[in-house]
């Protein structure tokens, strides 16, 4: 049975709609992204989980109850929020001991947990500091602590790890990831990172305008993104538009695009003459090949060297292991007819 | 840092801070020294406790102290207790928040003189409130309200003019507190009491013990409305004060003016710490 | 919704307090102004029979009020200039400089405020007895209150200080200004809204200021409020107290609006929200 339901979710603000008509099922122990731009609707998702909000159409059922109208404070959810939100003038310990005191857990189960969670996150040293004491990434253990000692039937996330540096974000994603595998956590996590995104989860939903675009395991995601928005926003996929020029029912079909022609290996919907194409930088082989362009631009970024190529017009980008290319270079390259993906133009 | 940094700041102080310390602490200092018979306009200035000793023993000196304190504590109590609901319900706006909280506010504009005015103006013989009550049958004559001997005029004129100043600061220290952890608090399952008690109030306290304690000063030391609408047979400290003063009897003006500081200092750390301890009682 | 119900429920409640708090006091203090003395205006009546503006005549003719505003009205701005002067030494080390003990001197800065208004009143005018500076009782007034609301006065050029970007200097200076050029192209922009609210702040304070002017300044000095006072205690006539309550309070009601505007300007955290 699936943990969160959610069916035909609508919630505007004073005439612009936040959310329209959404429905999305959430498995038991899943870890679900979130993913979208800013102002995609998925901190209002959030929130409508959570109970802040109520929405304006719609149900949400919570392990198969009813919770649309059951305010936050009675909602078997724990929120980690972008900000933390620690209470400034408890301690660590008392931070901890909020939600368990409100739900009138009994002292020697509060000690239990705490201790529990405690040990797990690290924080054993920490409990009778104030949160002002900590550094940000204990300030987030103690935030994700809070949230793990109420064993919550769903944990959400709202951006977590935007208040942390690079190097310490790697390693609380990590962390949060372990520790959801090991409790066997439904989490609902919010982001507008698609590393993040690829790099968690079970599933991912991308948003845009208050929609699903695709729901999506984060493979799938990449490698057949559905739209020219899911191509673009997860790993700024080439995009071209072209015309389906022979279509026969063994072997690629042909696509003439202002690159030339172009194989894909996927199906183009019958009756559509025009089609867009998304490919993704890396995966085009340099050397031999039907395509070409002149590098205008060359970006070396360690591991991989980024290269915006020209021609006739049309910008791209390849991305390659090769550093010794140079701008003005002409080069060659090839593109595998499984790599090229044939997208649903965007409405 | 060297004398050569201090010498400019110093400088620059002087005139500011400088004078101010001067004034005020002249000021303290010439009120006790004449509590202790010194600097006497008449006769011999020389070390004397017959003044304290001799205004001690005065009823009328014990019934002021106790007067005014009466006032002041129950005009901060009256003030932040009227004021705390004001400023969380006013804390997230809504249609219409700002002109309320600018109604609310107004009183901040009218001079006290003023409103004491106003309120006998409201409550006499055969003002406003003495028409009505008799318009619509509760009291069949009209009533005597002015000079009240509990003083309920003054109590209310002073939470009248403070109320709108507690909501100032209260409104300040409710604000500052994020939307994130009243979220969390709710997230965790706080209802709306637990929020304020664990959340709210002691995150707010340093505002509300700082309205407590000026509003305490201000209605403690009050002249004018006890002496416009104040009970005849009492009189306030800062009125005794002004009584002894205007007989030319300094040393005895002194003597009230230096308890009702002491008064002041003591009462206002006590209402600042019982607030506290109250406050932290309720995290418990 | 229950709760949007309710919040309406007690927006009427406090707005019905509110207007019974201001409107209806208010209402009554206009009409009472306005009883011609012809005939009286009595419980019976819903409005005065007669109503002229022969009280406000009388007042402006045949009482101290005249002399009352001259001088509440030379004082403040007397009181408004000399508390800028002592005041912007003072807030240029305090917003300008880091120097050890700096939060306290703030904080040293504030004692006026808490002192009792009359033991300031009656012992700063035995100061002046012992001084023999007793007769110099317009001086004294003016010193005495531009001392009493420095508070103000620095705490709002502090900020303003404060405000002055160092970039903004050191640009200036780059660019090769002098010590003028600097003062006005770097210093003036953000002290100008400060500057207006501290003598606006000060002004309004002094005008509305009582203890002192009442007992420094009696009897030769009389005040708008000093003369309300009176003419609520000994010779109280109610309609020439309603005259005077409205003179006291109408400008100074303007006063204020200017200053929250002139306060939001300097800077958004120090404005109050009134008005």
């Amino acid at each position: 049975m699936a943990a969160i339901g959610i069916r035909g979710l609508s919630k505007s603000f004073d005439g612009f709609q936040a959310l329209s008509e959404f429905s999305l099922e959430v498995n038991q122990g899943e870890f679900l992204t979130l993913l979208g731009p800013s102002g995609c609707g998925k901190t209002t998702l959030l929130k409508i989980i959570s109970g802040f909000l109520e929405p304006s159409t719609g149900t949400i059922t919570i392990g198969g109850e009813d919770v649309t109208h059951v305010p936050p404070e009675r909602r078997d959810t724990a929120l980690c929020f972008q900000s933390y939100a620690l209470f400034p003038h408890l301690t660590v310990l008392q931070n901890l001991e909020f939600g368990l005191k409100q739900k009138r857990v009994s002292r020697d189960q509060r000690e239990v947990r705490i201790s529990e969670v405690a040990a797990k996150l690290e924080l054993e040293t920490q409990l009778e500091k104030l949160p002002n004491q900590l550094s940000g990434g204990q300030q987030q253990r103690v935030s994700l602590g809070r949230a793990l000692v109420m064993r919550p039937s769903v944990i959400l996330f709202d951006e977590p790890l935007s208040n942390l540096d690079a190097k310490l974000r790697d390693q609380v994603r990590v962390e949060i990831s372990r520790i959801q595998r090991d409790y066997s956590l439904t989490a609902i996590y919010v982001t507008h990172d698609q590393s993040e995104a690829l790099a968690m989860s079970d599933r991912i939903v991308v948003l845009n305008g208050g929609k699903i675009v695709q729901v999506d395991t984060p493979e799938d995601l990449y490698s057949k993104p559905r739209t020219p928005f899911v191509a673009d926003f997860i790993g700024g996929a080439n995009l071209i538009s072209g015309r389906v020029s022979s279509q026969t029912e063994k072997g690629p079909i042909i696509i003439e695009t202002s690159m030339g022609p172009i194989k894909t290996s996927h199906l183009v919907k019958d009756n559509v003459d025009n089609v867009e194409l998304s490919w993704r930088p890396e995966r085009a082989k340099i050397g031999e090949g039907p395509h070409c362009g002149t590098i205008v631009h060359r970006a070396f970024q360690g591991q991989f060297t980024d290269l915006i190529l020209e021609q006739n017009d049309i910008i791209f980008r390849i991305r390659t292991n090769n550093d010794k290319l140079r701008v003005g270079e002409v080069i060659n390259f090839s593109l595998s007819p499984d790599d090229v993906v044939v997208l649903e133009v965007d409405k | 840092m060297t004398l050569r940094d201090w010498v400019p700041i110093f400088a620059l102080l002087v005139p500011g801070l400088g004078l101010i310390l001067v004034l005020i602490g002249s000021v303290v200092y010439v009120a006790v020294a004449q509590s202790f018979g010194y600097y006497a306009l008449l006769g011999q200035s020389a070390f004397s406790l017959e003044f304290w000793s001799d205004v001690f023993d005065r009823k009328l000196f014990s019934r002021a102290v106790r007067y005014s304190i009466y006032v002041g504590f129950w005009s901060a109590v009256l003030s932040v207790a009227l004021a705390y609901p004001l400023a969380i319900w006013l804390r997230k706006p809504f249609p219409g928040s700002i002109g309320l909280g600018a109604l609310l506010k107004a009183p901040l504009l009218v001079h006290g003189l003023v409103a004491a005015f106003l309120y006998i103006n409201v409550i006499s013989y055969n003002g406003l409130l003495n028409q009505f009550m008799q318009g619509i049958g509760i009291w069949s004559e009209p009533r005597r309200l002015q000079n009240d001997p509990n003083a309920f005029g003054v109590l209310l004129l002073q939470v009248w003019k403070n109320m709108p100043f507690a909501l100032l600061l209260l409104t300040g220290a409710v604000q500052s507190i994020s939307d994130d952890i009243l979220d969390a608090s709710r997230d965790l399952g706080a209802g709306p009491w637990a929020r304020f008690c664990k959340i709210i109030a002691p995150l707010s306290i340093s505002g509300m013990q700082a309205a407590m304690v000026i509003i305490f000063i201000g209605a403690l030391a009050d002249f004018t409305f006890q002496t416009t609408v104040g009970p005849t047979n009492r009189q306030s400290m800062a009125q005794l004060m002004v009584s002894f003063k205007s007989r030319g009897d300094w040393h005895s003006a002194a003597v009230v003016g230096v308890s009702l500081m002491t008064i002041a200092l003591l009462g206002s750390a006590l209402l600042a710490f019982t607030s506290r301890v109250i406050m932290r009682g309720g995290l418990r | 919704m229950t709760y949007e119900r309710l919040n309406s429920l007690l927006i009427t409640m406090v707005v019905t307090v509110a207007f019974i708090w201001l409107a209806i006091p208010f209402t009554m203090a206009v009409l009472w102004s306005l009883v011609d003395p012809a005939e009286p205006w009595t419980a019976d009546k819903l409005l005065p029979p007669v109503m002229s503006f022969y009280r406000w005549v009388d007042m402006w003719e045949n009482s101290s009020l005249r002399y009352a505003l001259i001088s509440s009205y030379t004082l403040a701005p007397s009181a408004a200039l000399l508390g800028l002067c002592l005041a912007l030494p003072t807030a240029f080390a305090l917003g300008r400089f880091d120097f050890p003990g700096r939060e306290f001197a703030k904080l040293l800065c504030l004692l006026p405020l808490v002192v009792p208004p009359f033991i300031t009143a009656i012992f700063f005018s035995a100061l002046l007895f012992q001084l023999g500076l007793n007769t110099w009782r317009f001086g004294a007034i003016v010193f005495a209150h531009s001392i009493l609301f420095l508070p103000y006065a620095i705490r709002i050029l502090t900020v303003s200080f404060e405000t002055v970007r160092q970039d903004h200097i050191d640009a200036a200076r780059d660019l090769g200004a002098s010590a003028w050029a600097r003062f006005r192209v770097a210093y003036l922009p953000a002290l100008k809204p400060g500057i207006s609210a501290t003598l606006l702040i000060v002004f309004i304070q002094s005008i509305e200021e009582f203890a002192i002017a009442f007992i420094i300044g009696s009897p030769d000095i009389v005040t708008i409020p000093t003369l309300l006072y009176s003419a609520l205690g000994q010779d109280f006539v109610r309609p020439n107290a309603a005259v005077l309550s409205l003179i006291l309070v109408v400008p100074n009601v303007f006063l204020m609006l200017i200053l929250e505007r002139l306060m939001r300007s300097a800077n958004p955290t120090l404005s109050s929200g009134k008005g």
